[in-house]
C-alpha cells in the first residue's frame, strides 16, 4: 500500500496519477493500492523532502518551485526552447528525465522520477488593449516567475511577484496586467474570468512537474508489482493527455463564450523576442550550471536533439 | 484559558540562570517584532513603487515567506518565560502546592520531550536545504527569485534550542518546588491567583518586618 | 489497529493532554507526533527493529511544519492585524472613538454603555484581536460608566461584550486563521465578516436601550452635547476610517471600480497609516519597541498553536480522520440543517473549556469538510445544495457562524478569556462579576446567531458583490 503526495484538488493536472493508481489497482488484483492525497501529507514545496525522508511513496512536484533543490531539471523550464505540443513535452521530459546526472540529481533526495506531467506553454492572459509587438511589453506588469519572468524582463516587462490563489485578485486590481499560467490554471485560478485576449503563440516556457517514486519503496516491492508500475506509465500518461485535449477543446469554448480575443503574435516579433529573452537566458543557465558541475551543455542539447527527433517522426 | 502570569525574581543561582536567560529571550523577540515592522514597510515601498514608478518590489511575496517564520517562531521562548503560550488551566489552577507543582513538572517535561524532538527533526529539515558546496550555501530556494531558504529553516531549530534551555529552567524550578513544599518559586510563571497569593504574602511579610 | 482507531485514540491523548493544562500548541504537536510514530511503526507492523526507523521518518515530518507552514504570505496579516491594534492605542484612537461616540449616542437610554459598543466596534475596524479590545476599553469606558452610576458588573459585561466585535468586523485575525485552514478567499471573508459584525453590535446596543427602559442598576443617559461639540469629536477619530477604507478598498471596490491592491498589502498598508499617527501623537522608540515586542509575543502565541495543530493535522492526513468523519456526518439520517445547528451547540460546549483559535484550529480540519460534504461539497451549485447556497458562499457562511461562536465562548464561563482580561485591568472587580455582567449578552449573542443561521443573506450579500 503506497501513499502520493499530491496537491490542490483533483484536476487535468493530476489525471495520469489516478489513472496510474487504477491501472495498479486492478493489475494486482488490489494487493498494491496507491492512496492520493492533496495536501494531506505535505506541503507543495516539500514533496521532496517527504520523499527523502521515506514519509511517502510517491509524489508530484514542479522543478522551478525550489530550483536549488532539482538544477538539473530546471533546463525544461528555460524560456522559449520551442516546445509546441504536449507531446512534445514527454518527449524531452523523459528524454532529459533519464539522463545520468539528473538520476544523480534525484537521487540525492532518495528519488527516482517515474513520469512526467506535459503541460502547455504559460501563454499570458492580459486585460485592455492585447499586446502584440514587443515594445508593448515596456512596462507592463506581468504574474510570471523564474525564468519566465526573467524573459519578460529583458523586453521591459516588469515580473511582479504575486502568489497564484492572489492572482486573479491582483489582475482585477490591476497589480498585474497580464498573468502567465498553463490553461488549466487560468480556468481553475478564474484569471480568464478577468483577460480580454490570450496569446496563443506566444509560448514563453511552462513549468515542469515530474511524478517521483522513493528509491527504496520502489527497491523493494515485489518483482511482480514493480512491473506493473513501470507497465503502466504509458497508460497512463496516454489518458492524461487525451483528457487535457479535452481541456484544451473546452478552453477554446470559454475563449468564444467570454469573447477573449486570441493574440497572434507575427514570426519576426517571435523571433526577436527569442533573440533578446530567450538565448541569453539559456546561455545564462548553461554557465551558471557549468560552474557548479553540472553538464548543463549536454542536457540543453539533449533538449534540441529531442524535439527535432520528435518532429522528424 | 490564562493569558499571562508573572515570574518572581530573587538571587538563588536558578533565578539568575532565568534573568540571563531572558535577556537573549527578549533580544530574539524584538527581532521577531522588527520582521513584522519589516513586513509593514515592504508592503508600503511595494506599493507605492509599483503606482509611482511601476517597480514593484522584485520577489516580494518571497521576501514575506522569508521573514514570516522569523516573525513566528524566534519568540517561542520569551512567550514561554512568563506563561503567555495558551492553555487551559480550568483543572491545574483548581491544585495548590505539591501537587500543582508535580502537574506543572509533568507537562514541561513532556514539552521538554517534544521540543527535543523537534530540534531533530527541523534541524534535518534545515539540512537537507543547505550545502556548503553549493552556490550561497543553497540546496532549496523560492520560487520566484531563488532565495536561499536555509536561512529562515535555521532559524527554527535554534528557537527551539532556547525554548528546551527554558523549559530545563522551568523543570528544575517546578521540581525543586515539589520537592520543598515552596509555596512561591521562583524563575517560574506562575497562574495568576497564586501569583497575587504570593504577592500579599510577600507583603505582610515586608510589614511585620517594618513593624 | 486501522488508521481511524489510531486517529480515534490519539485525538484522545489530545483531550487528555489538554485537559491536563500542557499547553495547546505543545499538546497538539506532541499527540500528532506520536501518532505519526505509531501510523508509520504500524504500516512495519510493529516489527521492534523497525521502531527506530518511524520515529525518525515522524519526526523528520514533524520537523518540515514550523517552518514550512509558517512561511506563507496570508498568514502575514495576522502579525500586521495584531501591530495595528497596539499602535492605535498609542495613537491615543481608543479615547478618541470613546469620546466621539458619546457625544453622538449618549443620549440614548443606556447611552454610556452604548456607547461603549459603537466605540468597540470602531475600534474593532482597526484592531485583529478581541482581547487587546476589551483590555483597552476596560481602562476607558469602564471609569466613565461608573461614574455616571452604572452596576460595575453590567459595566464590565458590556466591555467584555463589546470587545468581541474585533473578530467579525475586519481586519480579523481569526478570519484570517480560518481562511487558510480551509483554503478559502481571504478577502472574502474578510467582507463577510463587517455586516455581521455591525449587525451584533446593533443587537448589543440594542439590548442595552431595553435594558435601561426596565432596569434601575443601568446610569442615566448623557445628554447636552451640541451639534459643534459632535462634530468636533469626529476629526481625531478620522484615521480609524482611513483604515477601513484602505482595507475595504484593498479587498473590493465598492464604486464598481478596480480594488487598489490585495488584502495582505492592505493590512500592511493600515498598519503603517497608525503608526505614522502614533508618531504624530508622541509615540518614540520606547513605545514602538514595547508595541513590537507585545506584538511578537502574541502572534508567537498563535503561531505555536497553529503550527502545533498543524503536526496533529499533518498526522490526521496520513489517518485520514477527516474523510472518515465526513463520511459518517453525511450517513446521519436527519435534516443537514439539525446536523449543523448541532455541530454548532457542539462549538457552544467546546468554547466554554477552550480557546476560540485552538479550538477553531483544533475542531476545523475535521468539521469543516464535514459541513462542506453536507451542503453537497465543494463545488455544489446553489440549486443543488442542501443549504441552499454554493460552495464557496457555504465556506464562507459556515466561517462566519463559526467566529461568531468562538467569540461567544470568549464570554461564556467558566473560561471566557475576554472576561478574565476585564477583571484583570480592574483591581475592583472579579471575574465572577464580569461573567454575571456578561449574561444579558448571550441572550444577544444567541439571537444573532439564529439569525445568521436562518437569513444566511446576512453574510452573503456583501461577498456575492465582490
Ligand atoms: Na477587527
Ligand atoms: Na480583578
Amino acid at each position: 500500500e503506497w501513499n502520493a503526495s499530491l496537491w490542490g484538488s483533483r484536476r487535468a493536472f493530476t489525471e495520469h496519477v489516478e489513472k496510474l493508481a487504477e491501472i495498479v489497482n486492478e493489475k494486482s488484483g488490489g494487493d498494491f493500492t496507491i492512496n492520493i492525497s492533496y495536501g494531506g501529507l505535505s506541503k507543495n514545496t516539500e514533496n521532496l523532502d517527504g520523499i527523502s525522508i521515506g514519509a511517502f511513496e510517491m509524489a508530484q512536484f514542479c522543478a522551478g518551485y525550489h530550483r536549488d533543490k532539482n538544477p538539473t531539471i530546471t533546463v525544461l523550464e528555460l524560456p522559449f526552447l520551442g516546445v509546441k505540443t504536449l507531446e512534445e513535452e514527454v518527449a524531452v521530459s523523459n528524454a532529459v528525465y533519464s539522463h545520468p546526472a539528473v538520476v544523480d540529481d534525484l537521487a540525492r533526495w532518495n528519488a527516482k522520477l517515474l513520469m512526467p506531467t506535459p503541460m502547455p506553454q504559460y501563454n499570458i492572459v492580459g486585460t485592455g488593449e492585447p499586446l502584440d509587438k514587443l515594445e508593448q511589453f515596456k512596462g507592463m506588469r506581468v504574474r510570471a516567475t523564474g525564468g519566465i519572468g526573467e524573459a519578460f524582463r529583458t523586453v521591459g516587462a516588469v515580473p511582479t511577484s504575486v502568489t497564484a490563489t492572489e492572482a486573479y485578485q491582483a489582475m482585477e486590481s490591476g497589480v498585474v496586467d497580464t498573468v502567465s499560467f498553463a490553461q488549466h490554471a487560468h480556468l481553475s485560478f478564474r484569471t480568464i474570468d478577468e483577460a480580454d485576449w490570450w496569446t496563443e503563440n506566444l509560448n514563453p516556457g511552462t513549468l515542469n512537474c515530474p511524478v517521483v517514486v522513493n528509491t527504496d519503496a520502489y527497491a523493494t516491492l515485489s518483482d511482480e508489482h514493480r512491473q506493473i508500475l513501470d507497465d503502466s506509465v504509458s497508460e497512463a500518461i496516454d489518458f492524461y493527455l487525451e483528457n487535457y485535449g479535452k481541456l484544451l477543446d473546452r478552453w477554446e469554448e470559454v475563449l468564444a463564450e467570454k469573447e477573449v480575443q486570441k493574440v497572434t503574435i507575427s514570426d519576426e516579433e517571435l523571433a526577436e523576442f527569442r533573440r533578446i529573452g530567450g538565448e541569453p537566458i539559456q546561455l545564462s543557465w548553461i554557465e551558471d550550471m557549468s560552474a557548479v558541475g553540472l553538464p548543463a551543455r549536454e542536457l540543453y542539447e539533449l533538449v534540441q536533439q529531442t524535439l527535432e527527433e520528435t518532429r522528424a517522426k | 484559558m490564562a493569558g499571562s502570569a508573572s515570574v518572581i525574581e530573587d538571587g538563588s543561582r536558578l533565578s539568575r540562570l532565568d534573568q540571563m536567560l531572558l535577556r537573549v529571550e527578549r533580544a530574539l523577540a524584538l527581532v521577531s517584532g522588527l520582521a513584522v515592522f519589516m513586513i509593514m514597510v515592504f508592503a508600503v515601498v511595494s506599493v507605492s513603487g509599483r503606482n509611482f514608478f511601476n517597480a514593484p518590489v522584485p520577489g516580494y511575496v518571497d521576501w514575506i515567506e522569508q521573514l514570516m517564520p522569523f516573525i513566528a517562531i524566534l519568540g517561542i521562548s520569551y512567550t514561554q518565560r512568563d506563561g503567555t503560550h495558551i492553555r487551559m488551566d480550568m483543572i491545574v489552577g483548581a491544585l495548590r502546592g505539591r501537587a500543582l507543582w508535580a502537574a506543572e513538572a509533568i507537562t514541561v517535561f513532556v514539552m521538554l520531550v517534544l521540543m527535543v524532538l523537534l530540534i531533530w527533526g527541523t534541524w534535518a529539515h534545515f539540512q537537507r536545504s543547505f550545502d556548503f558546496a553549493a552556490p550561497l550555501w543553497s540546496r532549496d530556494s523560492s520560487i520566484d527569485i531563488a532565495l536561499p531558504l536555509w536561512p529562515a529553516k535555521l532559524a527554527v531549530p535554534l528557537a527551539f534550542s532556547v525554548l528546551a534551555l527554558r523549559l530545563l529552567i522551568q523543570l528544575w524550578g517546578y521540581s525543586r518546588a515539589c520537592w520543598l513544599g515552596l509555596y512561591h518559586p521562583a524563575a517560574v510563571p506562575l497562574i495568576r491567583s497564586t501569583a497575587q497569593i504570593a504577592a500579599e504574602e510577600a507583603n505582610a511579610i515586608g510589614q511585620e518586618r517594618s513593624r | 489497529m486501522t488508521s481511524i482507531e489510531i486517529g480515534l485514540w490519539v485525538s484522545g491523548l489530545l483531550v487528555a493532554l489538554v485537559f491536563l493544562g500542557m499547553r495547546v500548541g505543545f499538546a497538539a504537536a506532541f499527540a500528532g507526533l506520536v501518532g505519526l510514530v505509531w501510523i508509520f511503526w504500524s504500516k512495519r507492523g510493529y516489527d521492534p527493529a523497525m521502531f527506530g526507523w518511524a520515529l525518525g521518518v515522524a519526526v523528520k515530518t514533524a520537523g518540515q511544519v514550523p517552518h514550512g507552514k509558517v512561511a506563507s504570505q496570508a498568514l502575514s496579516l495576522i502579525p500586521t492585524f495584531i501591530l495595528i491594534g497596539y499602535l492605535a492605542y498609542y495613537a491615543g484612537l481608543t479615547q478618541a472613538l470613546f469620546e466621539a461616540a458619546k457625544r453622538w449616542f449618549g443620549w440614548l437610554p443606556g447611552g454610556l454603555a452604548v456607547s461603549t459598543v459603537f466605540a468597540t466596534a470602531g475600534f474593532a475596524a482597526v484592531s485583529g484581536a478581541s482581547v487587546a479590545t476589551a483590555a483597552v476599553f476596560a481602562r476607558i469606558a469602564i471609569p466613565e460608566m461608573l461614574r455616571s452610576g452604572y452596576d460595575k458588573r453590567f459595566a464590565a459585561g458590556v466591555v467584555a461584550a463589546g470587545g468581541t466585535l474585533a473578530s467579525l468586523i475586519p481586519p480579523s485575525a481569526i478570519l484570517v486563521i480560518y481562511a487558510i485552514i480551509v483554503e478559502q478567499d481571504v478577502g472574502k471573508l474578510l467582507l463577510a465578516g463587517f455586516v455581521p459584525g455591525l449587525f451584533s453590535a446593533l443587537v448589543y446596543g440594542g439590548l442595552i436601550v431595553g435594558l435601561a427602559v426596565v432596569l434601575k442598576t443601568i446610569g442615566p443617559p448623557v445628554r447636552g452635547f451640541t451639534w459643534g461639540q459632535r462634530f468636533a469629536a469626529l476629526p481625531p477619530a478620522l484615521p480609524i476610517l482611513a483604515v477601513v477604507v484602505i482595507i475595504v478598498f484593498f479587498v473590493y471596490n465598492p464604486f464598481g471600480g478596480d480594488a487598489w491592491g490585495t488584502p495582505t498589502e492592505g493590512g500592511a498598508l493600515g498598519a503603517f497609516i497608525v503608526f505614522l499617527m502614533a508618531l504624530f501623537r508622541g509615540m518614540r522608540w520606547k513605545e514602538l519597541k514595547s508595541a513590537l515586542l507585545e506584538t511578537a509575543k502574541l502572534a508567537v502565541m498563535i503561531f505555536t498553536i497553529i503550527w502545533g495543530v498543524l503536526i496533529y493535522v499533518r498526522f490526521l492526513g496520513f489517518a485520514d480522520l477527516p474523510g472518515a468523519f465526513s463520511d459518517w456526518i453525511t450517513s446521519l439520517e436527519q435534516s443537514p440543517l439539525l446536523t449543523l445547528v448541532l455541530i454548532l451547540l457542539a462549538y457552544a460546549v467546546l468554547g466554554m473549556f477552550m480557546d476560540a483559535i485552538g479550538m477553531l484550529l483544533l475542531t476545523l480540519p475535521v468539521v469543516y469538510p464535514a459541513v462542506m460534504a453536507l451542503n453537497g461539497g465543494e463545488f455544489v451549485s446553489a440549486e443543488d445544495s442542501a443549504f441552499g447556497m454554493s460552495g464557496p458562499m457555504c465556506a464562507i457562511w459556515f466561517g462566519i457562524l463559526v467566529v461568531k461562536m468562538a467569540e461567544f465562548c470568549l464570554i461564556t464561563p467558566p473560561i471566557g478569556l475576554n472576561c478574565f482580561v476585564v477583571a484583570g485591568v480592574r483591581d475592583d472587580l472579579t471575574v465572577q462579576d464580569v461573567f454575571r455582567g456578561v449574561t444579558p449578552f448571550f441572550i444577544a449573542d444567541a439571537i444573532t446567531i439564529a439569525l445568521l443561521v436562518t437569513f444566511p443573506s446576512i453574510v452573503l450579500w456583501l461577498p456575492s458583490l465582490a
